[in-house]
């Protein structure tokens, strides 16, 4: 009991680490689309590891399979979001397609 | 172990602030679209946590219904600036 | 006879969608039934069987995958954010997929974004553009080998090897 609850800890503290480091890469980047990369991918690690505590703590079965099913739904959102905004901001930047160099 | 996913809350909460205050100073409409998207992770993960610590599993659909919710509200947002777009061209 | 055992089936998936959704409540199942039928229904109109099939070995296979390099990302990008010298290198990267139209093109520009270094910009055809978080990476291998698990999970012919071979560098 005690030892699963000391993963639960561990994964929770992780995934708050995640989250955190998702929120300075938005300070940290200055262009919009690495701003998207930082948010999609920490962010959803962080959601990861907080869902996979959630599981190890959920009351039953049914539960545990929505909080998983949730994750997917949350997964596929996410990656919805981050495409269309990425679009979105590459046609405000107008068509410079230089290669490299953030924009400030 | 409420007491461990009540701070987890509270201390998501705060990342969900400090976000926040970056996406309000922009500078782009797109900057400010993350904010959707910032609720579709951090604000799905919030929820699901608060459902487990204050035993309130309503929370959970919730946390479901946001999760669709954000897609649709960028949907919204980027069909609008591709008419601005076609629009300006 | 193949299509009813295509309409049960997706019931049955519907159903236990239904079930973990209610929390396993089971005086709701009733109406759990009644919807799933009528979603199955529709479903048989938007996407009827066919065309691709997903085979449940190499799709178990693909989330595997997708899940360890979707940890790979989001370290890769910690990482980059926490050193204080931001060590980013961005530019747009096009690629041209040999998947066919559809789920599997969709599938793969939706997981790249979850993945180390790529964020799908705009699909158009067969053109998928990509933002790179670091352009001296080899960001064309690591799309060529998600786009061989993609092609696997619908049980598609496997991207063209030469295209394979050709890549980066």
């Amino acid at each position: 009991m005690a030892f699963v609850q000391v993963v639960q800890g561990i994964l929770l503290v992780t995934g708050c680490l995640f989250f955190a480091i998702g929120t300075l890469g938005l300070f940290r980047f200055s262009d919009t689309l690495l701003r998207i990369h930082a948010l999609t991918k920490v962010d959803n690690l962080g959601l990861g590891f907080i869902i996979l505590a959630l599981v190890l703590n959920a009351a039953s079965l049914a539960i545990g399979v929505k909080v998983l099913l949730i994750w997917v739904v949350a997964l596929a959102a996410s990656a919805t979001s981050a495409h269309l905004i990425a679009r979105a901001a590459r046609l405000q930047q107008g068509d410079d397609s230089e290669p490299k160099g953030s924009h400030d | 172990m409420t007491l461990m996913f009540n701070a987890v809350a509270v201390f998501l909460l705060l990342t969900l602030l400090v976000a926040l205050v970056r996406i309000w100073r922009g500078p782009t409409s797109s900057d400010r679209m993350l904010a959707s998207q910032l609720f579709g992770t951090t604000g799905v993960a919030l929820l699901l946590v608060l459902a487990e610590a204050q035993v309130a599993p309503a929370l959970r659909d919730v946390a479901l219904v946001l999760a669709l919710l954000s897609v649709l509200a960028i949907v919204g947002f980027v069909t609008r600036v591709i008419q601005i777009d076609r629009r300006a061209s | 006879m193949k299509t009813v055992a295509t309409i049960l089936g997706r019931v049955i998936l519907l159903l236990l969608v239904w079930w973990a959704f209610t929390e396993g409540d089971v005086s709701g199942l009733g109406f759990g039934l009644v919807i799933a039928i009528l979603v199955a229904a529709v479903s048989m109109r938007l996407y009827p069987r066919g065309a691709a099939r997903i085979r449940p070995v190499q799709l178990w296979l693909f989330v595997l995958f997708f899940l360890g390099r979707s940890v790979v990302a989001g370290i890769d990008v910690a990482r980059r954010v926490l050193s204080p010298s931001l060590p980013v290198d961005p530019g747009y990267f096009t690629v041209h997929l040999t998947l066919p139209e559809g789920s599997p093109r969709w599938l793969l520009a939706n997981a790249l974004s979850l993945m180390p270094g790529t964020l799908s910009v705009s699909l158009d055809g067969p053109r998928l553009e990509l933002h790179c978080l670091d352009t001296q990476s080899s960001v064309e291998e690591d799309v060529r080998a998600a786009e061989q698990k993609v092609a696997r999970v619908f049980g598609l012919p496997l991207p063209d090897e030469t295209c394979h071979s050709e890549g980066a560098r």
